[in-house]
């Protein structure tokens, strides 16, 4: 059994007029939920497109299942859910699943059978004869999702997989996702809404302008990040708030959410210094909590406020 | 090959289920049937004969002769009706003031006036001259026309030879007419086929072959153009090879033509082999249908066509795929077929000029070039015999243009497919091609 399922090494890729990725190089092991973060534009579609043989490396190598060079041949081993979906508009949801199947080498009866069981399985099997253009957004985002994972791929590639559901069909795939890596399968997927990756991912890298600000386990990179973060809520007197929390003698930086916020204490400023400064300014505390900080004040942190907008380019060679 | 078997098959069925496959199918066998029967029963609907007059200036009784003679006339067909209903109206030194008055009388629908259809202006100038004015409503039809002509013809030139004295038996058998009989020959053996009916075998493939480039390639590039614009290509293009995509899709679309065509050629040959039957079922006689020839499709030409029509739906609907690879959106793909169709018009246009010189070196030059052939050999070949050595050369001239423009068409396919933006220009198109 390989190690890793996806290996980057060092790869680039330019577009007329921009660098989408540059020089990037991750490791991503076998089995477990990974995480490839970044701003919009950051160079995730194309990383993933890059990983598929979709689009080619300008330079660098990519390797897959612990050491066989990234080719089409693969896709029968591989999952690939696309930022924009694409499916057949005229064409019934079960044909298209079952088509979509064969493409990926199943035979005709055994895509059938998985077609059946996994509209089945996410509730939406009186659907199968019905066109993919009858569909709400939500329902075709759960028919692509089937398609992506009919043949039981060994590594699941989701570029951005929840964006646009609502909360309970989001539950649902994510449920399919902890089992199926659970199950030993490779799970990436991209996005870039942080509490998302945070609940479900072992490992996560960061991307921003197409480069790796920082990957590895995510719990090693919140320790590394330091544990001295308060997370608080207030209700009342903001400017009071502020002005306690600009104080450069007790916390160095601020995640301002509005109604909450995450702080990193300055170094030797104790927590209940914080504490009392902010009773004293009668805030009307509701939650006081020292805590690992959290995947969003780490992207701040290490991406930068500026970097989370995208360049600006004049290819659109994807989008 | 699994793959490109399943793309292949996706194509031909979600093709063949669509309401325009279905109705198109059915629309053409439909338009054949009505086509055969349609003037058989208009002939039969129309048995009312055409009221016309005789203006008659002319001295001595021929102005008689020739209403007698329209008067006997006969349509074909429709059991003997009469053709004319003769009135001859005696108008010496008068024939403007009478024709006028009967002018006022013709194509007039109104109750209590007994209409007139066309009148005969006859005065010894114009039986001399052969210059016979008919006035009438229906001097725009051709086949009426040439009717009275003949009708008329005969009539007057049997007056002329007796006004100047000849035995009218003696001149007409001396004035007949000379007719060349056609009949094909094939490698040393008669085909049973008139010279017209190999010319319209020639002009029916033509137009076929034709017809089916430029709807099945634009079928083919609306396909991907849908592939392209939904952004299904990039879900396809992560497991299945651009190559293969696009081979399955101009396989599917041809199959989908093959079939089409097929069941077109079968309704149109059943339609013609029953057609007295089908006559007879519509109450027309069969004699009207009979004079119409069939030419029959020789196997060898059979084969060449079908060789044609798969090397030419290969050239031309990879070449499609190409374009719609690389545009955006069907309105751009419209303006960038241009070449594409300019090419097959070009060699639609390029078979007339052989009709009339099928082995000349026009013909010959045109064949080897792989654009064109796929048109002009079969249209060759039904016309005249091909040496064997210029038909295998011209084939495999064909068979390597084809296979070098769905070469070059799978490389721009694959970077046009999952490329959004910018049409490329010829040059960026050149690097594509180049690209490893």
């Amino acid at each position: 059994m390989y190690q890793n399922a996806i290996e980057l090494d060092g790869i680039s890729k330019r577009f007329a007029g921009h660098t989408a990725v540059r020089n990037l190089s991750l490791t991503v092991p076998r089995g477990g939920i990974y995480g490839l973060l970044g701003p919009n534009g950051a160079g995730k579609s194309t990383t993933i497109r890059m990983i598929l043989s979709i689009l080619l490396p300008d330079e660098g190598k990519v390797t897959l299942f612990g050491g066989e060079p990234a080719s089409r041949d693969l896709s029968e081993r591989i999952g690939y859910l696309p930022e924009e979906r694409g499916l057949y508009p005229r064409m019934k949801v079960a044909e298209q699943l079952t088509f979509l199947g064969e493409a990926k080498g199943l035979t005709r009866t055994r895509a059938r059978e998985l077609t059946a069981q996994w509209l089945a399985r996410l509730g939406i099997a009186d659907w199968g004869t019905k066109k993919v253009q009858d569909l709400s957004k939500g329902m075709q985002q759960k028919v692509q999702f089937i398609g992506a994972l009919l043949h039981e791929p060994e590594l699941l590639i989701l570029d951005e997989p929840f964006s646009g559901l609502d909360p309970v069909n989001s539950q649902v795939m994510r449920d399919v996702v902890v089992e199926m890596a659970r199950a030993g399968r490779t799970v990436l997927f991209s996005t870039h809404i942080m509490e998302q990756a945070e609940k479900m991912c072992d490992r996560i890298a960061i991307i921003a302008r197409g480069e790796k600000v920082v990957d590895g386990r995510l719990a090693d990179i919140k320790s590394e990040a330091g544990g001295r973060h308060v997370a608080l809520s207030f209700h009342r007197n903001q400017e009071a708030a502020a002005r306690v929390l600009g104080d450069r003698a007790l916390v160095t930086r601020v995640d301002d959410y509005g109604a909450s916020a995450e702080a990193e204490l300055a170094a030797g400023a104790a927590s209940d210094e914080l504490l009392r400064a902010l009773m004293n300014a009668d805030v009307g505390i509701s939650r006081f909590e020292v805590v690992e900080p959290s995947l969003q004040s780490i992207f701040i942190a290490k991406v930068g406020v500026d970097a989370a907008t995208a360049p600006a380019r004049e290819d659109m060679a994807h989008a | 090959m699994h793959k490109i078997w399943a793309v292949m098959r996706r194509e031909f069925l979600e093709k063949v289920r669509t309401r325009a496959f279905i109705i198109g199918t059915v629309l053409f066998p439909v338009l054949m049937v009505g086509l055969t029967v349609l003037p058989i029963l208009l002939d039969r609907r129309e048995t009312e004969p055409k009221r016309v007059a005789v203006v008659d200036g002319a001295s001595g009784d021929v102005g008689m002769k020739v209403t007698d003679a329209l008067a006997a006339s006969r349509r074909e067909g429709v059991n003997g009706a009469a053709r004319y209903s003769m009135i001859r109206v005696p108008a010496r030194d008068r024939v403007e003031n009478v024709r006028d008055s009967l002018i006022a009388l013709t194509g007039v629908h109104q109750e209590g006036v007994e209409s007139l259809d066309g009148i005969v202006v006859l005065t010894d100038e114009s039986v001399d001259g052969g210059r016979i004015p008919y006035l009438g409503v229906n001097v725009g039809s051709m086949a009426d026309m040439r009717k009275l002509e003949s009708e008329l013809q005969t009539t007057l030139r049997q007056e002329r030879l007796r006004r100047a004295g000849i035995d009218v038996f003696i001149g007409m058998k001396a004035s007949r007419e000379v007719d060349v009989v056609t009949q094909k020959v094939t490698a040393g053996k008669l085909t049973g086929e008139s010279g017209a009916t190999s010319f319209m075998l020639a002009y029916i493939m033509g137009l076929i072959l034709y017809m089916a480039m430029l709807l099945y390639g634009v079928q083919v590039m609306n396909s991907v153009m849908e592939e392209k614009t939904n952004r299904i290509a990039e879900v396809l293009a992560s497991s299945v090879k651009p190559f293969e995509m696009m081979l399955g899709k101009v396989l599917g679309v041809g199959g989908v033509g093959l079939l089409q065509l097929g069941i077109w050629g079968t309704t149109a040959m059943l339609v013609t082999t029953y057609r007295v039957p089908l006559a007879k079922l519509f109450g027309a006689s069969p004699d009207a249908l009979t004079a119409m020839k069939l030419p029959s499709v020789r196997p060898d030409l059979l084969a060449v066509f079908l060789i044609y029509f798969v090397l030419g739906f290969l050239l031309y609907a990879a070449a499609y795929a190409a374009v719609a690879a690389m545009c955006n959106s069907q309105q751009e793909a419209q303006q960038a077929n241009t070449p594409v169709t300019l090419c097959i018009v070009a060699g639609f246009m390029a078979m007339f000029s052989l009709l009339n010189e099928p082995s000349g070196s026009l013909a010959r030059t045109l064949s080897l070039i792989p654009v064109t052939a796929p048109f002009v050999v079969p249209v060759r070949y039904s016309l005249a015999p091909i040496p064997i050595g210029e038909l295998l050369l011209s084939m495999a001239v064909t068979f390597a243009g084809m296979l070098f423009v769905v070469w070059v068409a799978g490389r721009i396919y694959r970077v046009g497919i999952l490329m959004y933006g910018k049409r490329p220009k010829i040059s960026e198109l050149w690097r594509w091609v180049r690209a490893s």
